[in-house]
C-alpha cells in the first residue's frame, strides 16, 4: 500500500510501540550483557575492569564451566535424537495411518502444552523413590534390583533423566512439523517410486525424507538454540544434580550471577552461550544444508 | 491367492499400526491421567496401594484444601492478570507492526523483519542480568510489571513472524481501493484486516497464552513476595512445601494448574496446532 506523504508519521505510528519495547529489553540488554562480561563486578561497588580475564577465567580456572559445557552438548545431543529422531518416526506412523490421524496427533502434543514446572513435579513423583514411584514399581516387578534406580540422584543418570524429559515435552511439536512436511511431499513422487516396486521403507528413507531434508535441517537448529540454552528442566527436575553433575551452561550463568552476586562473570557466562549457540547453528548450517 | 495373502497382511500391518500408535499416546498421555487420578486419592491410598491402581472413590479433601486453604487461587488471579496484560499489546502491537512491515511501503521494510526475528535466536537469559539490574533501579523488581514486560518483549519475534506470514498474503487491491476511497492506513488495518486476520489472532492468543501461562525464569527472577507468585512458581513453592509428605495435596495442585491449559487446548488447540505448522513450513 502506497503512502502519502506522511509516511514516516504513519510507519513509526504502527512500529514504535514494538520497535521500543523490543529493543529496550531484548537488545540494549544484549549490549550490557557483553560491557559487563569484561568488568569485575558484585552489583553494589563499583565497577573493575578486567578486559578478557573473565573469558580467560573460564576455560582455565573454572572448575565447573567445561563440565556444565560438555553435559550441555551430551544433553544437545539427545534433544536432537529426541525431538529430531524420535518426532520424526512419529510424524510417519501418524502418515501412515488410515483414519485418527487428528485425534492421535491432539493427543500427542499434550506434553507441549504443559509447564515444565508441572511436567517436572509429575515426573519427580513417577520417578520417585520414597514412597516408590510408578517408574520403580513398574521396574521392580522385572527385576527386584530395579526396585531402587535413583533416577534423580544417581551421578550416572540424573543428566539423562533430565534429557528424557525435555524432549518428552517437546517431541510432539517436532513431530507436528514433520508430519505437515510430509503431508507436502508430492503424491506423483511417492506413487512413481510404488510402480518401481519400492517399499513403503525405500519410499520414507529414499523419497520422503530427502524431499524434506530442508524442514529436517531447520528442525535440528531449533533443537540445538532450544538446547544449548535450556534452563528449567535440567535445573527444576534436577536442581543441577549431586556435585552439580547435571549442571548446565544457562543453569550456572543463573548461579554465577544470582546466587553469588558475580554480575561480571555470570554476564561472561551469558555471552559464551551466544557465542556457542551462534558458532553451532552456523557450523550445522554450513554442513548440511543444501541449495535448492 | 496372492492378492489375497497381500490384503491380509496390510490389514495385519494397519492394526500393528495402530497398536504402535496407541502405545505411544498411553506414553504422551499417561502422566497426566496419573496426575489426574492422584488427585481423587485419600492419602492412605498412596500408602496402602499400587501407584497406577485407580483411586477407590472420588476423594474431595484435596480439592476442598487446595482451593480453600491454600494459596492457590491467589496464584491463580496473578497469573491471570499477567496473561491478560501480555496478550494485549503482543497482539496489538504485534499485528501493527507486521502490517506495516508487509502492507505500508517504507525503506527498510525486509530490515524491520530480520531486526524482529533475530530475536528468535537470543537466548533470554543473556539479558537477564541487565534487565534485573535495571529493574532494581527503576523498582519494577518484585511487581507484576517486571514479570510482564519481558514478556511482551519475548513474544514478538515469533507474533510478528506469524502475523507476517499472514498478511503478506492479503490481497493488496483490497487495500488500495480502500485508500483511494479515503480511508487512512489505520482505518485500513482496523476495519478490514483485523476482521480478516481473526484465525490468526485466535493462534497467537492460544500460543501466547499457554506460554505466558506456563513461563518460569521471569517470573522467577522478577518477583520474590509470595503475594505476586505466578501459578508456575506458586506450584513450585507448594510442592517444596508439601510434595514429600502429602502426595494427595501435590497432585491435586498440579491437576488443578494445567487444567485450564487443558482447556485452552481442547477448544482452540487446532488453532494452535495450525500455527506450529504455518510458522515452519511455509517460513
Amino acid at each position: 500500500m502506497k503512502l502519502g506523504k506522511h509516511q514516516w508519521q504513519t510507519v513509526l505510528l504502527f512500529t514504535c510501540p514494538a520497535l521500543l519495547i523490543y529493543t529496550l529489553i531484548v537488545f540494549v540488554p544484549i549490549i550490557w550483557s557483553s560491557v559487563y562480561s569484561i568488568f569485575d563486578w558484585n552489583g553494589i561497588g563499583s565497577m573493575k575492569f578486567v578486559g578478557f580475564t573473565n573469558y580467560l577465567k573460564l576455560f582455565t580456572r573454572d572448575r565447573e564451566f567445561l563440565p556444565a559445557f560438555r553435559h550441555t552438548i551430551i544433553y544437545t545431543a539427545a534433544q536432537i535424537a529426541l525431538q529430531v529422531f524420535v518426532g520424526l518416526a512419529l510424524a510417519f506412523l501418524l502418515s501412515s495411518l488410515p483414519k485418527l490421524r487428528t485425534f492421535f496427533q491432539t493427543m500427542y502434543y499434550v506434553p507441549v502444552v504443559i509447564s515444565s514446572v508441572a511436567l517436572c513435579q509429575i515426573f519427580e513423583k513417577l520417578m520417585s523413590l520414597q514412597p516408590l514411584g510408578l517408574f520403580n514399581s513398574i521396574l521392580g516387578k522385572i527385576n527386584p534390583a530395579w526396585y531402587d534406580i535413583k533416577w534423580l540422584t544417581d551421578v550416572r543418570l540424573c543428566l539423562g533423566s533430565a534429557a528424557f524429559v525435555e524432549g518428552y515435552k517437546y517431541m510432539g511439536m517436532y513431530m507436528v512439523i514433520f508430519y505437515a512436511a510430509l503431508l507436502g511431499v508430492p503424491d506423483e513422487l511417492v506413487e512413481a517410486a510404488k510402480i518401481d516396486g519400492a517399499s513403503s521403507w525405500d519410499i520414507a528413507i529414499h523419497v520422503k525424507i530427502p524431499y524434506i531434508r530442508n524442514v529436517i535441517v531447520a528442525n535440528c537448529v531449533l533443537v540445538l538454540n532450544g538446547s544449548l540454552r535450556a534452563y528449567d528442566i535440567p535445573y527444576l527436575l534436577t536442581n543441577n544434580g549431586p556435585g552439580n553433575s547435571a549442571q548446565l551452561l544457562a543453569p550456572y550463568m543463573y548461579k554465577q550471577a544470582f546466587s553469588s552476586m558475580k554480575y561480571g562473570y555470570g554476564s561472561a557466562v551469558a555471552v559464551m552461550i551466544v557465542i556457542i549457540s551462534l558458532v553451532f547453528a552456523t557450523v550445522f548450517r554450513r554442513i548440511f544444508e543444501r541449495e535448492d | 491367492m496372492e492378492e489375497y495373502s497381500g490384503l491380509k497382511k496390510s490389514r495385519l500391518g494397519r492394526s500393528a499400526l495402530y497398536v504402535l500408535a496407541v502405545l505411544v499416546l498411553i506414553i504422551m498421555v499417561y502422566p497426566f491421567f496419573y496426575t489426574m487420578m492422584s488427585a481423587f486419592k485419600t492419602p492412605e491410598e498412596f500408602v496402602s496401594k499400587a501407584q497406577y491402581a485407580l483411586p477407590d472413590g472420588l476423594y474431595l479433601g484435596n480439592i476442598r484444601y487446595v482451593l480453600l486453604e491454600s494459596n492457590i487461587p491467589r496464584y491463580f488471579l496473578n497469573s491471570l492478570t499477567v496473561m491478560v496484560c501480555v496478550l494485549v499489546p503482543v497482539l496489538l502491537f504485534g499485528s501493527m507492526a507486521a502490517f506495516a512491515i508487509c502492507k505500508l511501503q517504507f525503506k527498510g521494510q525486509k530490515l524491520m523483519l530480520s531486526y524482529f526475528l533475530m530475536g528468535l535466536m537470543i537466548p533470554l537469559q543473556v539479558c537477564l542480568i541487565p534487565l534485573y539490574l535495571t529493574f532494581g533501579k527503576l523498582h519494577l523488581t518484585d511487581s507484576l510489571v517486571g514479570v510482564i514486560l519481558p514478556q511482551i518483549a519475548f513474544d514478538f519475534p515469533f507474533t510478528i513472524y506469524l502475523f507476517a506470514n499472514f498478511f503478506k498474503f492479503l490481497p493488496d487491491e483490497v487495500l488500495e481501493s480502500a485508500v483511494l476511497d479515503g480511508c487512512s492506513p489505520f482505518r485500513v488495518y482496523a476495519v478490514i484486516v483485523t476482521p480478516m486476520a481473526k484465525n490468526i489472532f485466535l493462534t497467537l492468543a492460544t500460543m501466547d497464552g499457554i506460554f505466558c501461562w506456563n513461563e518460569f525464569v521471569f517470573a522467577y527472577t522478577f518477583t520474590s513476595s509470595k503475594k505476586l507468585q505466578t501459578v508456575t512458581l506458586g506450584l513450585r513453592d507448594f510442592v517444596g512445601m508439601y510434595g514429600a509428605t502429602d502426595w494427595g495435596r501435590t497432585f491435586t495442585t498440579i491437576f488443578l494448574t494445567i487444567l485450564p491449559t487443558f482447556i485452552l487446548y481442547f477448544f482452540l488447540g487446532k488453532y494452535m496446532l495450525a500455527g506450529m505448522t504455518d510458522g515452519a513450513v511455509k517460513g
